[in-house]
């Protein structure tokens, strides 16, 4: 037996090889720990120090007007935030939609370039699951990005004294908007990040799909309810997630307000179309996944 | 060897459109290493992706350590290490992270992981590099971890596609050495492919010969290497001395014809078939004609000679 070959003069006990016969954890224990190695990886953590710095810059640039709101909303007493919370996600869409386009490429990107995927998909997680976890992780951490300022500005309203069952209310309708946003985004952005394989296609990409389409969509609107085209205007609004987004918090009374009324059948209509995004991305997604996995 | 197959395959087909990967492949493999023989596109990757469940093969049935692959690949996977041809390897990581990431992967807890795959890459030979990027690797170093990957979870059976790929002829060695060592010591079965014979006659127990999707050939490694009966001799000089023996050796009725430097005879007539009567013969005429004798030995087949005999047959 050659055992030695391999082993250098300085090596002095060789155990030999060691069988693991330790438990082997199931497919759902698999799966959490992808989940969170994700979500780490897209805010830089058990990544270089480099690529920590992109994400949390923009989750403090996020944060920053929500502390000063908050400072000045305690220091004068006003008896109402300045801005709702649904809204303040809104007004700092660019940060949001920026950070989805500069982190979606970590996880959709990177094991599709790298070819990695395929040392995942020789292992028990089905391709499908795979990609379902990287958009959940995608997902999380979009939330997270949005709920921090939301959470601030909640506390707030707390520590001014503001109604706190108005204010509950209100947060908790944010939270939930912002939940089905990340949904959209991360599904967009994972999407676009898994087919332009190079990082800076990636990011362009998904820039182009989620900031510079949502301000046409908004200028349309805005042209449209100028010229009193009332449906036209609502109708634009379904053609971008952002305006989703602020189109279902004006029907459900979040604290958006559209210039055109999002009322009658149209509510319905916007969380359809939101739900089928969804659902199209997450197809687009596995396809994408599998596809690659069986060359 | 008792012990049931590893792997079985029975009427394997893998059509892409017009392109026959695999053809009809009735093949079984057994513990220890077994090597896949093929040019390039003679369909062992996709011999190893079908068996893996990565591809669903056109027709056929396959099981791998008594699993079905059509509906157990979840449980294969699990099971089994997969080091693919290409470059798979995140350069922004460690080989030290990817691996005990790659552990968790096949479901082993966070000490577990990480307490393998240090195991592992110090015995595929990455010490103090681990800890780098491994972008900065060279090619040998990338092979090791891309091989530590794939033993990280205690499997039970390896596939190593193309393993010594790239390799200088030294790092070739190494990786060779390393899986036989995964084939006996650490007790785990291997599937390696290559594109050079001469490699899976060092290593492996068992060879599989593909050709153009067929299977031209699958038996014990001994087999291909039969002693042909033949006899190789040389001696001291130029070709001018080789073919006065070969000429004289001919004259007592041994057929004879020059390779190399060397005399390679025939197997000889049955008057001069018995134990040693042709080894006195060669003795005693390069003897007579006073040439130096510098080698008498058995000639051996070389897996190389299996594709010979197919090409003839087909």
């Amino acid at each position: 037996m050659p055992v030695s070959d391999l082993s250098r003069p300085g090596v002095i006990h060789d155990l030999g090889y060691r069988h693991f016969d330790g438990v082997r954890e199931g497919t759902g224990t698999i799966a959490r720990t992808l989940f969170v190695t994700g979500l780490r990886h897209v805010f830089g953590l058990g990544r270089s120090g480099k690529s920590k710095i992109m994400p949390f810059v923009l989750l403090a640039m996020s944060v920053l007007p929500a502390l000063i709101v908050v400072g000045v909303v305690v220091l004068t007493g006003l008896d109402s935030l300045p801005v709702s919370y649904a809204d303040y996600t809104n007004q700092t869409q660019l940060l949001v939609s920026l950070f989805a386009a500069s982190q979606a490429p970590v996880l959709f990107s990177r094991d599709l370039r790298h070819r990695s995927i395929v040392l995942y998909l020789a292992r028990p997680l089905p391709g499908a699951v795979f990609a379902l976890v990287r958009w959940v992780s995608l997902t999380v951490a979009l939330w997270l990005f949005m709920a921090v300022p939301t959470i601030l500005l909640f506390a707030g309203a707390m520590l001014s004294g503001l109604d706190k069952s108005d204010q509950v209310t209100a947060v908790l309708k944010a939270v939930v908007l912002q939940a089905l946003l990340a949904m959209m985004l991360a599904g967009i952005a994972g999407l676009i990040s898994s087919v332009s394989l190079r990082r800076g296609f990636a990011v362009v990409g998904s820039v182009m799909a989620l900031i510079v389409l949502a301000g046409v969509v908004t200028a349309v609107q805005a042209i449209s309810a100028d010229q009193d085209a009332d449906s036209v205007s609502v109708a634009a609004g379904l053609f971008s997630p952002w305006t989703l987004y602020s189109g279902i918090a004006d029907a459900w009374d979040a604290g958006i307000d559209e210039l055109v009324p999002v009322d009658g059948a149209w509510p319905l209509a916007y969380v359809l179309v939101a739900l089928l995004l969804v659902a199209g991305c997450l197809l687009g997604l596995v396809a994408r996944f599998r596809k690659v996995g069986s060359r | 060897m008792g012990r049931p197959p590893v792997i079985t395959t029975a009427g394997l087909t893998k059509h892409y459109g017009a392109v026959h990967a695999l053809t009809d492949l009735t093949v079984a493999v057994g513990a220890g290493v077994t090597g896949l023989v093929g040019a390039n596109g003679a369909g062992k990757s996709t011999l190893i992706k079908i068996l893996l469940g990565l591809l669903e093969p056109t027709g056929g049935h396959a099981h791998v350590l008594g699993h079905d692959i059509e509906h157990e690949g979840q449980e294969i996977r699990r099971v089994v290490g997969y080091m693919p041809e290409h470059d798979c390897l995140p350069p922004d990581v460690s080989a030290s992270d990817f691996v005990v990431h790659m552990a968790r992967m096949s479901g082993l807890g966070a000490s577990a992981a990480r307490e393998r795959s240090a195991d592992v890459l110090r015995h595929v030979g990455l010490d103090e590099e681990r800890y780098r990027p491994m972008g900065g690797y060279s090619t040998g170093m990338k092979q090791r971890a891309k091989l530590a990957q794939a033993l990280a979870h205690d499997p039970q059976l390896v596939f190593l596609d193309e393993p010594t790929n790239g390799l200088d002829p030294a790092a070739r060695n190494d990786m060779l050495s390393l899986v036989q060592r995964i084939g006996s010591e650490f007790g785990i079965a291997v599937l390696v492919t290559s594109h050079l014979l001469g490699e899976l006659e060092q290593v492996s127990d068992h060879v599989i010969v593909l050709d153009g999707g067929h299977l031209l050939r699958s038996s014990a490694t001994g087999d291909f290497l039969e002693q042909t009966g033949s006899l190789l001799v040389e001696v001291v000089g130029t070709e001018a001395e080789r073919d006065r023996l070969g000429e004289a050796l001919a004259l007592r009725g041994l057929t004879c014809r020059p390779r190399g430097a060397m005399v390679a005879i025939d197997p000889p007539p049955p008057e001069l078939a018995h134990e040693g009567a042709a080894h006195d013969l060669i003795r005693d005429v390069a003897a007579e004609l006073g040439l130096g004798l510098m080698r008498l030995q058995p000639d051996r087949r070389h897996l190389e000679d299996v594709f010979l005999d197919g090409d003839a047959r087909v």
